[in-house]
């Protein structure tokens, strides 16, 4: 038998790229996720380097300048581009530094749910005859609370502030979070490979962290990339009733709330907070759908 | 003496264990299922297992045959001490698991190795596959890292992979590469025992083909005693030493492969045969007529499970369970065996 | 003239040049006949027959000389008239009973439903021919099943049910895609029983798609074995069985284990070639223990006295029946017994 010079019959492994090559692939895909993307990592820069690129600091008041409109308006001032507010404080600065505010107050409001609402919801996946329902009981009690009202007693309770904020808006997450976990890991549980890792000898928390969980941050990450934006909006609303941070330091929410009557006069003072709210959360929201779309197919692809 | 025998008689405790290879005995195992039916009526009792018994030899292979609701699958997870038995005994090597503690148990799970049927599910989707064989060893023995990996590669040629493979995820193989690698990881801590759960049910006849010579391959190698579930019965033929046919959680004949194949005395047996299809197919063979489905578990026929199905069912089928009795050389549950020698 | 014809069929999902999942086929059945499909995963056996019933969405696309059915073109039809045809002269079952069958819906509802598109009847005319169907497929208390829903009936049930609802409208040809291949070996029986009866009772051409030779070598009379997209191999049975004339179909029956008579199965190493995988020559070549220097060239389907085999050196081709290649402008469209016996 001579040997032919045909390309071998290759096999299936010699094509694939890395898991991420094949997640940044299927998420680039989807333009309005990474048009997301793009204005979030602009936001992230603004954030991480405020006190640079901001061209006046968020609290100084220029007296002469009270309620300077727009560059681009009549009156306007190459000076403060976005105009000043009532006290005369450049609204540019004060909206990159509340980008930080902002994303701060996400980031933290997201990871102190998450953890804590991961481990709740592995233990009530992995026991569901004992610890399971008495929790799934707390966070249904939880759930039924309109969460806003929610954040709004808790702060209430504690008292105003950054800090409290946070804590009432990651009290507020927690339950999708240990809903979504324990959803995931019931759904895994039954599989073979868990069964396999049994067998192997695996005990509870390898179980728990090194088999299950992996498997199940796919919605958990989504969610979390989308409770990051209704976490914005649920401290700008905080802020916006005067609970939630206090001025002067430059947070969105607080930002609209204090310009509430310069509506007519001043539009921009009231108007650009907004915007800043608006197009911060629609990208994150179109950066979730599209991580949903790369992550939950791949899950479902079977070679 | 021949060195396994050496070193089965070294690890039995006393001396009544007497060899003779065992390395499984399985009594009366029984397994009960609750069901609970809503608030206001009682729990109903699911028999997915009714006093199995069975030995099992290093280097054997014992076939269970049956279709979907014959308590294969339970069985399956009795032997792997997944779940406990509702009733009966097995002796692992000559350990009594029931009687061992913690420790010991979680030696003998170590005896009990498994590969599933659905090679899609069984490897997790997240992790290499080199870490995923390497993980057995990570938790039972004390090896370095770099002595484990040899070993994982060790393993993987020999079911034919290639070294690169320990980098790669399970979506990049074939279903046939994955039931290779689902056995590698059960062979890696070299058990006594190995259940195959229809390990090659879900693939093609030429990759079928591989897997069961794979299969006989390290079954000669390493000595290992193989539980094979399946409903392929020309596969049971080709692999099984002993056969054993099971029926609504009881067993209904069990024999070795020649005589099985070569006259059947339960007639499950023989309706299982007639309705396997053929490559030749022969047309003097009677064909049995298949009548009915299979009864619902939770309202099991009194008397014989099988008579509502059988052709020679008689009143006495109907009220007498028969028992698994020894009728030249096998085993049948069977009233009137005797009648088809 | 055959119940269907197709000669040259091409599914490639893709441009233009994406190769191709189906390459090639050519097909003929009469009525009452019983053709099997044989291949394995990724042979394009069951993507034909999604071409013929017009289930290939875009961006599949379908070529071909002639696709039609009872002498209409598969290919220009459209819309209503389409309807009309898929599902009442030309019908389907498929593999998993679970999943054919809608859950919400009981199994009157969904069998009325067909009754009412195809037969035009309704009411209780239409219910008492649900009722006639489930007895036909030899379902036990048919009448109460009419109210039960999917989930509560086991899988044979559901396939019988399947079975009802794709010969509800009285098809003339049958495509039962795998339909055994998720049931239990009695079950199978059954099913292919009542298959099997239903088409001679009906008078129904049936095409069974199929990975199990066995099945084949019990029900079927002509026999396409597929590979990779092509039809390697055609012949009846049991002359394909007891000789084989392609290395691959050689090769299957060897792996098969009630063929064997030795401990180990005979195998092929490699796997089948995905789409993009092909080599240029004879797709069998890196795998085929007897290939020569010449299939770097793609054979072409020639055609034997028993059948067709797409190889330039095939087994169990006896001298006097050498494969007739014939030139270019002579090549038949049709296997010789499609003609009844004309060579």
């Amino acid at each position: 038998m001579t040997t032919v010079n045909t390309p071998a019959a290759q096999d299936p492994s010699a094509l694939y790229p890395s898991p991420f090559k094949e997640f940044w692939h299927a998420f680039a895909r989807n333009k309005g996720a990474l048009g997301g993307l793009i204005f979030m990592v602009i936001v992230v820069f603004c954030a991480l380097f405020a006190p640079w690129v901001a061209p006046h600091a968020p609290s100084e008041q220029f007296r002469d300048f009270m309620l300077t409109p727009p560059l681009w308006l009549d009156g306007g001032n190459s000076q403060f581009p976005l105009g000043t507010d009532e006290l005369g404080r450049d609204l540019l600065s004060r909206l990159i530094h509340g980008a930080r505010l902002s994303l701060l107050i996400g980031l933290a409001s997201v990871v102190f749910s998450l953890i804590p609402g991961i481990l709740l919801g592995l233990v009530a996946g992995f026991s569901p005859n004992r610890a399971g329902p008495v929790i799934m009981r707390l966070m249904d009690i939880m759930l039924a609370l309109p969460s806003l009202l929610l954040a709004v007693a808790i702060v209430a309770i504690l008292g105003p502030g950054l800090i409290n904020t946070v804590v009432a808006i990651a009290i507020v997450s927690l339950p999708s979070y240990v809903r979504l976990t324990r959803a995931a890991v019931m759904g895994e549980l039954h599989r073979d490979y868990v069964t396999a890792s049994r067998l192997a000898g695996a005990g509870t928390l390898r179980l728990m962290f090194v088999s299950v969980l992996p498997n199940c941050m796919a919605p958990l990450i989504v969610q979390a990339t989308l409770s990051f934006s209704s976490a914005i909006l649920d401290a700008a609303a905080l802020g916006f009733l005067g609970l939630g941070v206090q001025p002067p330091t430059p947070e969105w929410g607080t930002m609209l709330a204090s310009a509430r009557d310069y509506i007519e006069r001043a539009w921009w003072v009231v108007t650009l907070p907004g915007l800043a709210i608006l197009f911060t959360v629609l990208a994150i929201n179109l950066m979730g759908d599209g991580l949903r779309d790369a992550l939950d197919p791949r899950l479902k692809v079977q070679s | 003496m021949a060195p396994s025998e050496a070193t089965v008689l070294a690890r039995s405790t006393t001396p009544e264990q007497a060899p003779e290879h065992l390395v499984l005995e399985a009594k009366g195992l029984t397994q009960h299922y609750q069901i609970s039916r809503g608030l206001f009526k009682d729990n109903a009792t699911v028999k997915a297992l009714n006093g199995v018994s069975f030995d099992l030899q290093a280097g054997r292979t014992l076939a269970v045959v049956g279709e979907s609701g014959c308590g294969k699958s339970t069985l399956a997870r009795a032997l792997t001490l997944i779940e406990q038995p509702t009733a009966g005994s097995l002796v692992i090597g000559g350990q009594d698991v029931a009687n061992a503690d913690a420790a010991r148990r979680k030696e003998l799970r170590r005896e009990v190795q498994m590969v599933f049927q659905n090679p899609y599910a069984s490897l997790n989707p997240r992790r290499k596959i080199g870490d995923q064989l390497a993980e057995p060893l990570q938790i039972n023995a004390s090896l370095s890292r770099t002595e484990r990996r040899e070993k994982v590669q060790a393993m993987m040629q020999q079911v034919g992979l290639r070294p690169e493979h320990y980098q790669r995820y399970p979506h990049m193989f074939s279903g046939g590469q994955r039931q290779r690698i689902a056995v590698a990881r059960a062979m890696m801590l070299q058990p006594k025992v190995l259940v195959a759960d229809e390990p090659t049910s879900a693939l093609d006849v030429s990759i079928q083909a591989q897997v069961l010579n794979l299969f006989m391959d390290l079954q000669q190698q390493y000595r290992t005693a193989y539980v094979f579930i399946s409903h392929n019965l020309s596969v049971v033929r080709h692999i099984a030493d002993e056969v054993m046919v099971m029926y609504l959680g009881c067993i209904v004949e069990k024999t070795s492969r020649d005589l099985l194949f070569e006259r059947p005395l339960h007639p499950y047996t023989q309706m299982l045969l007639s309705a396997t299809p053929s490559l030749h197919p022969d047309p003097s063979k009677p064909r049995i007529r298949i009548q009915g489905e299979l009864p619902n578990p939770l309202d099991p026929p009194p008397g014989c499970v099988f008579h509502r199905r059988c052709p020679y069912a008689t009143e006495k089928c109907k009220t007498e369970v028969p028992a698994l009795r020894n009728v030249e050389a096998r085993q049948v549950a069977c009233h009137y065996a005797e009648n088809f020698l | 003239m055959s119940l269907l014809e197709i000669q040259n069929l091409s599914v490639r999902f893709g441009g233009t040049d994406a190769p191709p999942v189906v390459e090639g086929l050519d097909l003929t059945v009469d009525q009452g006949e019983i053709v099997a499909i044989v291949g394995e995963s990724g042979s394009g056996k069951s993507v034909t027959m999604m071409a013929v019933m017009g289930l290939i969405d875009h961006p599949g696309r379908i070529t071909a000389d002639r696709l039609a059915f009872d002498g209409q073109d598969l290919l220009s039809l459209k819309g209503r008239r389409r309807r009309h045809l898929i599902g009442k002269e030309l019908s389907m079952v498929f593999q998993d009973p679970m999943t054919a069958l809608n859950p919400s819906y009981t199994v009157g509802f969904q069998l009325e439903e067909v009754i009412r598109q195809h037969l035009g009847l309704k009411g209780r005319a239409a219910r008492q021919r649900a009722l006639e169907l489930l007895e036909k497929v030899e379902i036990p208390a048919a009448a109460s099943r009419l109210g039960a829903y999917p989930h509560q009936l086991s899988g044979g049930m559901s396939q019988r049910v399947a079975i009802a609802m794709a010969i509800a409208a009285e098809p003339r040809l049958l495509i039962a895609d795998e339909p055994t291949t998720a049931l239990d070996v009695t079950i199978q029986a059954q099913i292919m029983e009542l298959l099997v009866n239903l088409q001679r009772d009906e008078g129904m051409g049936l095409i069974l798609i199929t990975h199990d030779l066995a099945v084949v070598a019990e029900t079927a009379q002509r026999v396409v074995v597929m590979y990779a997209g092509q039809a390697v191999e055609k012949g009846v049975v049991p002359t394909l069985f007891d000789a084989p004339a392609h290395p691959y179909t050689e090769a299957l029956l060897a792996a098969i284990p009630e063929h064997s008579q030795t401990d180990r199965l005979h195998t092929l190493p490699g796997i089948v070639p995905g789409r993009y995988d092909r080599p240029a020559g004879c797709l069998l070549s890196p795998r085929c223990p007897y290939v020569q220097p010449r299939c770097q060239e793609r054979p072409a389907l020639e055609p034997y006295d028993r059948g067709a085999v797409r190889c330039f050196f095939p087994r169990n081709v006896a001298p006097g029946e050498a494969p007739v290649v014939l030139p270019e402008h002579q090549r038949p469209s049709q296997l010789p017994e499609d003609r009844h016996g004309a060579v």
